[in-house]
């Protein structure tokens, strides 16, 4: 239990190798993972981060750690320049550098010292800590606010995206259905154009 | 019972030879020993101390051994404490000192240990509804230190009430209550114990030789086998004074003892009890001894005053012995400097003092002591002495031998056992100078012991009765340090989290913290929880993401009780409980969230006229990963998902942002950094 510098030490080096990607879908499995980074490199360990406190449907984080930090790098750059898909379409991963506070197992930090004192009500700084607790509440209140309402405009740019496709989908139906009953072909002899034979 | 001075050597002898084994017969297999003054039977239940451990193991002896290189080896069947197994009770309702006996196959089970790892005898008495269970009667049940009701199958993690015929390869009607066996332990020690007499008388004797004192004991013996030792004189106290339950009871009414330490437990010895060296003296203030081993400590500090300062519940040399079910001894002595004791009670020590010249009778000692350990059932007796009596009160049924001498109204003392009184008289011009240090090394080592486990025992019940009892709340600044008792239920894989949670939120015991420092971890919040509240837990600190807050960190406790939790909210309501960097904390009933069969997640389109289709494909394809090019809808698509995360990454930065100067204009106000 004794908190030693090396394995702090160690962990930290570790969290140096791992690399943070959020966005992931609920379908995204350690498989998943292990192959779509398999063409950059080799994947040491796979582990998500379990979101315990909500929204239930936000979407899955995982610590992925690679072999150095340099591929950490590598992969970062990589999925950074082009949007990377994994599991799906269109919305892309993300990857960031990993930090220690998302490791469920870190060591405990060498040396550092918490105290912690119960404030008599009479302190001057009991109110003081009162209006902070109720600001901590707030902030989580505005965090949660902030989650639904991100969750929402995701929602309405997917809700946007499925009407595109939707559109999309019927166009290339109808050129396909044209080209295949060769009304295309008929148009464009009426018309005198040249159109490409399949 | 000679005592060395460098406590190493405890003191140690076979019992009843069982048999042999081993390719060899090179492994001698016993019955019984005597360790450290302490008569120990197979099937007894005993304390086990671990070096890191705060409160020991509890386990019952099946197998006693010495083998071939002389090392000692006891196999133990081991009982779990409710919290050791906190994860399989399924909502057991579990008493206070209720234990689980491990059965079935698997690991914790049993285990073998290096005999001088008995830290003391404990009294488990076993409830369990099994016909083959003999019933207790009510007052072992009041005796008990720990009551067993049910069994823990190691293998499937059930509770069980009922188990096979062999536990370990034990049978089972030796695990349970064993009353025949209570009584053959009774009288073997008994013979153990003539043998030891002679020895411990000379010890005595001489010991009182070093201390120009004078001693006067009281031995009790219980018919149960314990002894009870009382008596003012110091060198009575290092070496042998027993405590017994009676005594137990007697200080919690506030009677005046002197000094009782405990020196052999018998077999159902309490484990309160057990390596105790209690030593009350009163002073002339009755001080109330509640938590006797510890007092008992000091007052072997103080114990100078011996004998003078008792508190005499009763001037008039009326003795009462209030502990029914107990035997006391009591023996009341007057007389003049030189007074003449003899104390003649089963283990009977006979102190002699020098001054006073007393003397002891061997012989009858000895005698006495089969008579006194037989006879059960004493009650209370009572003892009319008069002052400046000169009478050998006999109590018909006590066993034991009271001397009165007479003397000169100098000194009188009269000594009572359990509640007992001693008078002193006020001219009594006993010299005691008993000091710590003449108390053996050994006594000393074990006082230390057992005060630390009576104040672990103490932290325990102040957490039990936390929920009822207002803590008073420290305000001093602490720092945080490691919490003394951690969760022992390592021997099992813990459930997964999210299932102990779900339990834990149904049952009530899951509270949610918020505002840690963000990097605490989930050992270090624990500690915390411990220095604030005074309850262990199990902690999950939140793993933080991308959009977690960087200045709270939220942590999911769950408490063992719905009770403790509520307390702890409830504390946290009302109080103020401020960590470094200006942090109150804040606490509320866990709303966890759990993941959804069906999560609705957003931005991965499938047509649905394909979807046949992409199925088949989607098995065959070995990665649907891949880097978008653009050239593509897909491209254009994903490029609007990259700025909605963009966007949302900037909200996330000024949002946070913004609280963090929110708090830190807040926390300039606090006058306190801690």
């Amino acid at each position: 239990m004794e908190p030693s510098a090396e394995e702090y030490a160690a962990f930290e080096e570790k969290v140096k190798r791992t690399v943070y990607f959020d966005n992931l879908s609920p379908q995204v499995t350690e498989s998943v993972i292990r192959t779509a980074l398999d063409q950059f490199t080799a994947v040491k360990n796979v582990k998500f981060i379990p979101n315990y406190l909500g929204p239930s449907n936000l979407p899955q984080c995982a610590l992925v750690e690679l072999d150095s930090a340099k591929k950490v790098k590598e992969v970062r750059a990589m999925i950074g320049q082009y949007p990377f898909m994994m599991s799906g379409m269109p919305r892309p991963v993300r990857a960031r550098p990993a930090v220690a506070e998302m490791f469920d197992d870190r060591p405990v930090k060498p040396k550092r010292k918490m105290k912690c004192c119960w404030l008599e009500k009479n302190d001057p700084d009991f109110e003081v800590a009162r209006e902070l607790k109720n600001l901590t509440r707030k902030h989580a209140a505005e965090i949660a606010f902030m989650h639904k309402v991100h969750l929402k405009e995701e929602e309405k740019l997917a809700a946007q995206q499925a009407e595109t496709l939707k559109v999309h989908y019927k166009k290339f139906k109808l050129i396909e259905g044209i080209m295949t009953d060769r009304t295309a072909l008929t148009l464009a002899r009426k018309y005198n154009l040249a159109v490409a034979d399949e | 019972m000679v005592e060395d001075s460098k406590g190493d050597n405890l003191e140690f002898k076979w019992g009843k030879k069982k048999g042999f084994g081993g390719k060899k017969k090179e492994v001698t297999f016993y019955e019984s020993f005597t360790y450290d003054g302490v008569d120990y039977t197979l099937y007894d239940s005993v304390y086990l101390y671990k070096d890191d451990e705060p409160e020991p193991f509890i386990g019952k002896l099946i197998k006693i051994w010495e083998n071939g290189d002389k090392s000692r080896k006891v196999k133990i069947l081991w009982f779990f404490r409710p919290c050791e197994i906190l994860n399989f009770l399924e909502g057991y309702e579990t008493l206070d000192n209720e234990l689980f006996m491990a059965c079935g196959e698997g690991l914790g089970l049993s285990n073998i240990n290096h005999l001088e790892a008995i830290a003391g005898k404990c009294n488990v008495v076993c409830f369990s509804k099994d016909g083959r269970n003999p019933h207790p009667l009510d007052e072992e049940l009041q005796n008990a230190d720990f009551v067993c009701y049910c069994f823990f199958d190691v293998g499937r993690h059930k509770i069980l009430d009922k188990t096979d015929d062999k536990i370990a390869g034990i049978e089972v009607k030796n695990i349970f209550n064993n009353l025949d066996s209570q009584k053959l332990g009774g009288l073997l020690r008994l013979d153990l114990d003539g043998k030891d007499v002679s020895a411990k008388v000379t010890t005595n004797n001489e010991a009182v030789a070093l201390s120009s004192e004078k001693n006067n004991q009281l031995l009790i013996d219980k018919l149960d086998g314990k002894r009870y030792d009382t008596g003012d004189s110091k060198p009575s106290f290092g070496e042998k004074c027993t405590s017994s339950l009676g005594l137990k009871d007697a200080n919690k009414s506030n009677d005046g003892l002197n000094s009782i330490s405990r020196d052999k437990t018998l077999p159902l010895a309490k484990e309160k009890e057990n390596g105790v060296c209690k030593a009350l003296a009163k002073q002339k203030s009755s001080t109330k001894l509640s938590h006797s081993s510890r007092d008992g400590l000091e007052m072997t500090g103080n114990s100078k005053t011996g004998g003078n300062a008792f508190c005499l519940a009763k001037i008039d040399s009326e003795d009462t012995v209030g502990v029914p079910d107990r035997q006391i001894n009591k023996r009341l002595v007057e007389g003049k400097a030189s007074e003449k004791e003899k104390y003649g009670v089963s283990s009977a020590n006979k102190t002699n003092d020098v001054h006073n010249r007393r003397n002891y009778d061997n012989a009858k000692i000895s005698n006495t002591r089969p008579n006194v350990s037989m006879d059960n059932t004493f009650l209370k007796s009572k003892i009319d002495l008069e002052k400046g009596g000169r009478d050998i009160v006999g109590v018909p049924d006590r066993h034991f031998n009271k001397q009165l001498m007479e003397g000169k109204a100098s000194e009188k003392e009269k000594y009572g056992v359990s509640n007992a009184m001693i008078t002193n008289d006020v001219q009594n011009r006993r010299k005691h100078d008993n000091d710590v240090k003449e108390v053996p090394s050994k006594k000393l080592k074990t006082d230390t012991m057992s005060t630390k486990h009576s104040a672990d025992k103490f932290r325990k019940e102040s957490s039990t009765a936390s929920p009822n009892v207002e803590h008073r709340l420290d305000y001093r600044v602490m720092e945080v340090t490691q919490r003394p008792d951690i969760d022992r239920s390592k021997w099992f894989k813990p459930m997964p989290w999210e299932e102990r949670m779900r339990n834990a939120h149904e049952q009530g015991k899951l509270v949610l913290l918020e505002n840690l420092d963000p990097s605490l971890t989930s050992s270090e919040v624990q500690d915390i929880i411990w220095l604030g509240f005074k309850e262990s837990c199990t902690v999950m600190v939140i793993q933080k993401t991308a959009e977690s807050s960087p200045h709270s960190g939220q942590a999911f406790v769950i408490f063992k009780r719905k009770e403790a939790a509520e307390s702890v909210i409830r504390k946290l309501e009302e109080g103020c409980f401020l960590m470094s960097n200006g942090r109150p904390l804040v606490g509320s009933f866990g709303l966890p969230c759990f993941p959804e069969k069906k999560p609705i997640f957003y931005g991965h389109h499938v047509n649905d006229h394909l979807r046949l289709q992409t199925q088949r494909e989607m098995k065959d394809a070995v990665s649907t990963s891949h880097c978008s090019q653009p050239n593509n809808i897909e491209y254009d698509m994903a490029v609007e998902w990259c700025l909605l995360q963009e966007r949302a990454d900037k909200s996330w930065r000024r949002l946070y942002q913004r609280q963090g100067e929110e708090l830190r204009k807040l926390k300039a106000k606090l006058n306190v950094k801690i």
